[in-house]
């Protein structure tokens, strides 16, 4: 049985639905990230494991028992928020005391907890300060060191990062995951970032429009994706869309690709065949290649991302992206005529249910 | 006032003669605020002040009178009484209310800015004739309590304001959520987060309804009138047996409410000595 358990839970807000049949286990001691769009339910779904939202149908349970209806001063569960919501009036030091003192703890055992946890997260030096005084990151190392103080069963982190500047949060989120590993402390990580959810996580859970898409590991939700909103958020894929005409051939219009067994599909069935930009190479002769789907385009865009540069070419009308790196690609240039590649088997078909 | 308004504009276009008119603008301001202060303190301890510029001698003759006046003590302890016991309903009616709002019930919050207005739109004449008429029943007609149920609603905008701006600054709702989430309830989290953290507000408004309730007039006399004399009460019955004596009630009326204020700015402050800075923060 899993550590925590939400069955078939609902929530709707003025007959909106936020959150419809949402069944997921989480394991103890794993980091299990919401990833989704706004709006997709991923923070209402929080919200009601911590307690702050009440459930329309459904049931939540944590180690083995029920929490559905139980307050969420009792659930031991810790947060933390996007606006870090420390409290004003005290210092970083009370600030994490709060929680301890709550629960009655002694004043030695207090001071001593306090101190643990701000050198988990190297803020050692900041005890007297007040909140205010710290800059954004330091401020949610705090909201963090606080929420653990207490040594709750489940940790929820609602957006964490999303106020913070983007250096601060490849580092901050670098040391959550450091955290949540040597704790190992059952974790609950809503974001709207896909780099993030995915560098973090054991396991990710897509959701859009109040639905579970896809839960897996993060190899998983990028290489093996379930659905076609999974493939196109997590990631870019192209996408060619068309109908089987064989055990092995889509036509799309004035494409014609070759992919892998088609045996779940009936001829004639309409499909979109997913490629991913990476897997598409780019040469300036005609390749010569069995089994490959092989065409010629024009480059319409080139845009340098670093260590790749991303391709959008026309292909017969259709537009399709292809990364390339400096290392084997030639020089490409606007206007040019290219020859895109990519193997059968690098192609994700995939049903369209219009 | 009417001049006061007028500068600005000239003096945000012609910066090089700003100053010189910045100076008679502040003064008049001062003038027309302060010359009804200076001239009341001044005519509580002025002899004769009818003949000439300023007055032919002084005396604190009127003190002694106004020591002495048999309801001096009594109305005194009664404003003190009115004045405390409003705030100290107006807090316990306003704060959770407002903060209840602020938390649960956002869509309510415009509702009760329009209700918080009302007070100002209805006469008080009006608004005291109608209780009259509606609780006209023991133990509530024309009683001290009804009085203070009164003088709440009148006073209520000067409370409601500055602790609803306050809740709203501070965001409450995410601050309670922090707070239930390490195990505090609903208790813990206004005495230990809220409170502390909305005490400005909290002051500001004690100290607007203390000292309006302080000076109320009409719906004291129009309720319950001689049964529970206030200060007002009093001095306005002065004014028609002597202005010099009235005088000197209304010296020693500021008087208490200064040092009203400074009493509750003190116990504020003291409560707050180390988080002046994270309040000026905001």
């Amino acid at each position: 049985m899993a550590y925590l358990e939400l069955k078939n839970v609902t929530k709707s807000f003025a007959s909106t639905p936020a959150v419809r049949d949402f069944t997921l286990d989480i394991e103890k001691g794993s980091l299990v990230s919401f990833l989704g769009p706004s709006g997709c339910g991923k923070t209402t779904t929080l919200r009601m494991i911590a307690g702050f939202e009440q459930l329309d149908t459904g049931t939540i349970q944590l180690d083995g028992s029920d929490i559905t209806t139980m307050p969420p001063n009792r659930r031991d569960i810790g947060m933390v928020f996007q606006a870090y919501a420390l409290f004003p009036n005290m210092t970083v030091r009370e600030n994490i005391a709060f929680g301890l003192q709550m629960k009655k703890t002694s004043k030695m055992e207090i001071k001593k907890r306090v101190d643990a946890v701000l050198e988990m997260v190297r803020l050692q030096d900041t005890a007297k300060r007040y909140p205010h005084q710290l800059s954004g990151g330091q401020q949610q190392r705090i909201a963090l060191a606080r929420a653990l103080a207490v040594e709750p069963r489940v940790l929820l982190l609602d957006e964490p990062l999303s106020a913070l500047d983007a250096e601060v949060r490849v580092v901050l989120r670098g040391e959550i995951r450091r955290i949540q590993s040597e704790l190992a402390i059952t974790t609950v990580y809503v974001t709207h970032d896909q780099e993030e959810a995915l560098s973090i996580s054991d396991k990710v859970v897509v959701m859009n429009k109040g639905f579970i898409e896809q839960v897996g590991t993060p190899e998983e939700i990028y290489r093996a994706p379930n659905t076609r909103f999974v493939a196109t958020f997590i990631g870019t894929a192209n996408q060619f869309y068309g109908v089987v005409t064989g055990k092995d051939s889509v036509d799309c219009t004035n494409i014609k690709l070759s992919v892998e067994d088609l045996n779940d599909f009936s001829n004639g069935q309409s499909v979109v065949v997913l490629v991913r930009p990476e897997n598409i190479q780019v040469q300036s002769k005609q390749p010569k290649l069995n089994n490959w789907n092989i065409m010629q385009g024009e480059i319409e865009t080139i845009t340098f991302h670093g260590a790749i540069t991303r391709l959008g070419a026309n292909v017969s009308g259709q537009r399709v992206v292809a990364d390339i790196t400096v290392a084997n690609t030639e020089a490409v240039s606007l206007n040019q005529k290219i020859w895109l590649s990519f193997p059968s088997d690098a192609c994700q078909v995939m049903a369209v249910n219009e | 006032m009417a001049k006061s308004r007028s500068t600005p504009a000239h003096a945000s276009n012609k910066k090089v003669r700003s100053s010189g008119w910045q100076i008679f603008m502040v003064g008049s301001f001062l003038f027309y605020m302060l010359v009804p202060i200076i001239s009341t303190y001044i005519f509580s301890v002025a002899t004769r002040w009818d003949r000439t510029i300023l007055p032919e001698g002084f005396t604190l003759e009127f003190y002694k009178r106004a020591f002495a006046a048999s309801y001096f003590t009594i109305t005194l302890r009664n404003s003190l009484i009115l004045s405390v016991a409003t705030v100290l309903v107006s807090l316990l009616v306003i704060v959770p209310t407002v903060y209840w709002i602020h938390t649960h019930l956002p869509g309510a919050k415009p509702l009760l800015d329009v209700l918080m207005i009302l007070p100002f739109g209805i006469p008080t004449v009006v608004l005291a004739l109608a209780l009259v008429q509606v609780y006209n029943f023991p133990p509530l007609a024309r009683s001290p309590y009804l009085l203070i149920g009164a003088v709440v609603v009148y006073s209520m905008p000067f409370m409601y304001r500055p602790v609803s701006n306050a809740i709203q600054a501070v965001d409450a709702h995410v601050l309670t959520e922090a707070g239930q989430s390490l195990g505090a309830n609903i208790f813990q989290v206004l005495s230990r987060i809220i409170i502390p953290n909305i005490l400005p507000g909290i002051l500001s408004g004690s100290l607007l309804v203390f000292s309006t309730v302080f000076a109320e007039y009409t719906l004291t006399s129009l309720i319950v009138g001689a049964r529970f004399k206030t200060f007002p009460l009093l001095l306005v019955e002065f004014t028609r047996i002597n202005g010099n004596v009235a005088s000197a009630f209304s010296v020693i009326s500021f008087t208490i409410a200064w040092l009203a204020s400074i009493l509750i700015l003190w116990i504020g402050t003291k409560g707050q000595t180390a988080k002046t800075e994270s309040l000026r923060a905001r």
